[in-house]
């Protein structure tokens, strides 16, 4: 009965301190799509892949949205066209670098300031050479889910690929004022972008509340399913077990890895978690836990399982863990940090 | 104005009306973590204000789609991308917000302080000596501060004799003697997630079984020095202690 208690009081928790991140991810989100054209966005993007990908990381100084709310966002940037490298940049390095997570780490981890740099810096690293690995794919939608794919233009080896699309695919269409022509079977999402810039600001506002509305019930959804996994992990798994593996400059990553990926804390506020094992584990396996929680965990993964398929999903996540372990224990035994 | 195409049947829309239900009660159910004091268990109080601001924004967001509704009677087509189907997700919001606001949240009890591990001295604390105070009088100290200043310096004996007055609930260890029990609080850094216990030892001049466990009580004393589970413990020799009702805010910071 007590561990139901405190299941349920877990669950609770996690729900109401995410709820305000998943509001403010939605509603980012949402404005995005309604209100800016990322395809002039994208298209100031640079193209090399690594610069793609180092500016989708840069793109979470934009949008500071935590790992609740960047997948929507990074679905969006998809479905507009922008190259994998820098959606997969985003999705990867907006969680951690952004103006809110920098500032809670700095408060946090004030006596090790270092922590801050090392952070974000790991962050964009693994981020970029990721985005990149995911650029070799040059036709991304096999690699997702088939109802984003649906959207999303062919690939560059057919330059007029683009501007064809709009005529020569199959469906129904009306022929908007500006001689374009809106697809009806495309999802609202879809149909706001292109349709959005001969609307009213009324009908504008309005889509965006129904965006916020449809956005909000999916992921809030899910949210509830990764909490629920989430806090039952946490009754079920004796603490001390992980614990115990804390000492050692390998044991104690994996360990704090582990624990990162089950506690799938918010990133803004998990710098605070993370000082609470301060004096016990590395500093590097703390930044193991700080760098790859925000990328992937158990909570989000049912959230990019809304986006990419699950080969997709695995791919991310073996090389964020195996980036992320390499690169925190380079800093556990060749740094004095 | 809208393009004809929008608007839907004269029907009452019902997945747009349980749409606004789920915020609704999304919403109500966060406020009401707040009104009733709930909020306390669930998070860090520096983090109170971001939950009711997302609850007043959930029924704020609730009102205006329906005011939408009612005006205009019309709706942007809802096809979208989903790993559940439209029906799972409402049934599944609807449920939780219901349930969250049927159900009282009730704080750690000493079972999970015991299956969680209790921070030893120089254990799992947040290390924060920039907000250790070194002035504190000891008989101010929370179970906390104590924690934390053995942290910064561990040896049980340099506080021998100084006063202690501290609140926390009771947990029984298993392998400690009967006239020892132990005071302890859950200490959050964000929210219920991460709450960690400390503790401190106390020496009965009775059986400890006076003190069931989760109550709480209140503890008189002055520090000593006991051997307990083969260690040096700093413990708290009790002259006073009485039950008392549980805090409005039962974690400590």
């Amino acid at each position: 009965m007590s561990q139901l208690n405190q299941g349920v009081t877990l669950f609770l928790s996690l729900l109401v301190e995410a709820a305000p991140f998943l509001l403010l991810g939605v509603i980012f989100s949402s404005v995005l799509a309604v209100f800016v054209d990322e395809r002039k966005l994208i298209q100031w993007m640079p193209k090399h892949p690594a610069l793609a990908a180092l500016s989708g990381s840069l793109f979470g100084c934009l949008f500071p949205v935590c790992e609740c709310g960047n997948v929507p966002v990074a679905r969006r940037l998809l479905m507009q066209g922008a190259p994998p490298a820098l959606a997969i940049g985003f999705l990867l390095a907006a969680p951690t670098v952004n103006p809110i997570v920098f500032w809670a780490t700095w408060v946090a981890f004030r006596e090790q300031p270092a922590m801050v740099f090392w952070r974000v810096g790991l962050t964009v690293l693994i981020a970029v050479v990721i985005g990149w690995v995911f650029s070799v794919q040059r036709d991304v939608r096999p690699i997702l889910q088939p109802m984003v794919a649906r959207y999303l233009p062919s690939p560059p080896p057919r330059p007029a690929a683009r501007d064809d699309f709009d005529l020569l695919s199959g469906g129904t269409y009306l022929l908007q004022s500006g001689g374009s022509a809106l697809k009806l079977d495309m999802p609202i999402a879809a149909a706001a972008a292109v349709a959005a810039p001969p609307q009213s600001w009324s009908l504008r506002l309005r889509t965006l509340l129904e965006m916020m509305f449809q956005e909000f019930r999916e992921l809030g959804a899910v949210l509830v399913i990764g909490s629920a996994i989430a806090a039952t992990v946490q009754v079920a798994i004796p603490r001390e077990w992980i614990l115990e593996l804390g000492q050692g400059p390998v044991t104690s990553i994996v360990a704090m890895m582990t624990l990162a990926w089950v506690v799938s804390i918010c990133s803004t506020v998990d710098s605070f978690f993370a000082l609470s094992f301060a004096s016990v584990f590395t500093s590097g396996s703390l930044l193991a836990f700080l760098v790859f929680g925000p990328m992937i965990d158990l909570k989000n993964i049912s959230l990019l399982m809304t986006t990419f398929r699950s080969r997709a999903v695995v791919y991310l996540f073996l090389l964020a863990a195996q980036l992320t372990f390499v690169s925190t224990l380079v800093v556990n035994l060749y740094t004095n940090w | 104005m809208a393009p004809k195409r929008f608007f839907l049947p004269k029907s009452l829309p019902w997945p747009v009306v349980l749409d606004i239900l789920a915020l609704l009660l999304w919403g109500l159910m966060i406020l009401r973590y707040w009104v009733t004091g709930l909020m306390a268990v669930l998070l860090h109080p520096d983090y109170h204000w971001l939950a009711i601001t997302a609850g007043w924004l959930l029924l704020g967001m609730a009102i205006w789609r329906a005011i939408a509704l009612v005006r205009l009677r019309q709706t942007v087509p809802t096809e979208h991308i989903a790993l559940l189907p439209r029906q799972w997700s409402l049934a599944i919001l609807l449920a939780v917000a219901v349930f969250g606001l049927i159900y009282v949240p009730r704080p750690f009890t000493s079972d999970t302080a015991l299956a969680r591990g209790i921070a030893e001295p120089a254990g799992l604390t947040r290390s924060q000596p920039q907000r250790f105070v070194r002035n504190t009088p000891p008989e101010e100290r929370s179970i906390i501060d104590w924690i934390r200043t053995l942290n910064v310096y561990p040896e049980p004996d340099a506080y021998a004799d100084q006063p202690v007055n501290v609140v926390g609930f009771v947990i029984h260890p298993p392998n400690w003697p009967n006239d020892y029990l132990m005071v302890a609080r859950f200490v959050l850094t964000c929210c219920a997630a991460d709450a960690y216990p400390v503790g401190l030892p106390v020496k009965l001049s009775g059986d400890r079984s006076t003190y069931p466990s989760d109550s709480w009580i209140q503890v008189i004393g002055t520090m000593t020095t006991e051997t307990l589970d083969q260690q040096r413990r700093l413990t708290i020799a009790a002259t006073t202690l009485e039950t008392v009702e549980e805090p409005s805010n039962p974690y400590e910071f």
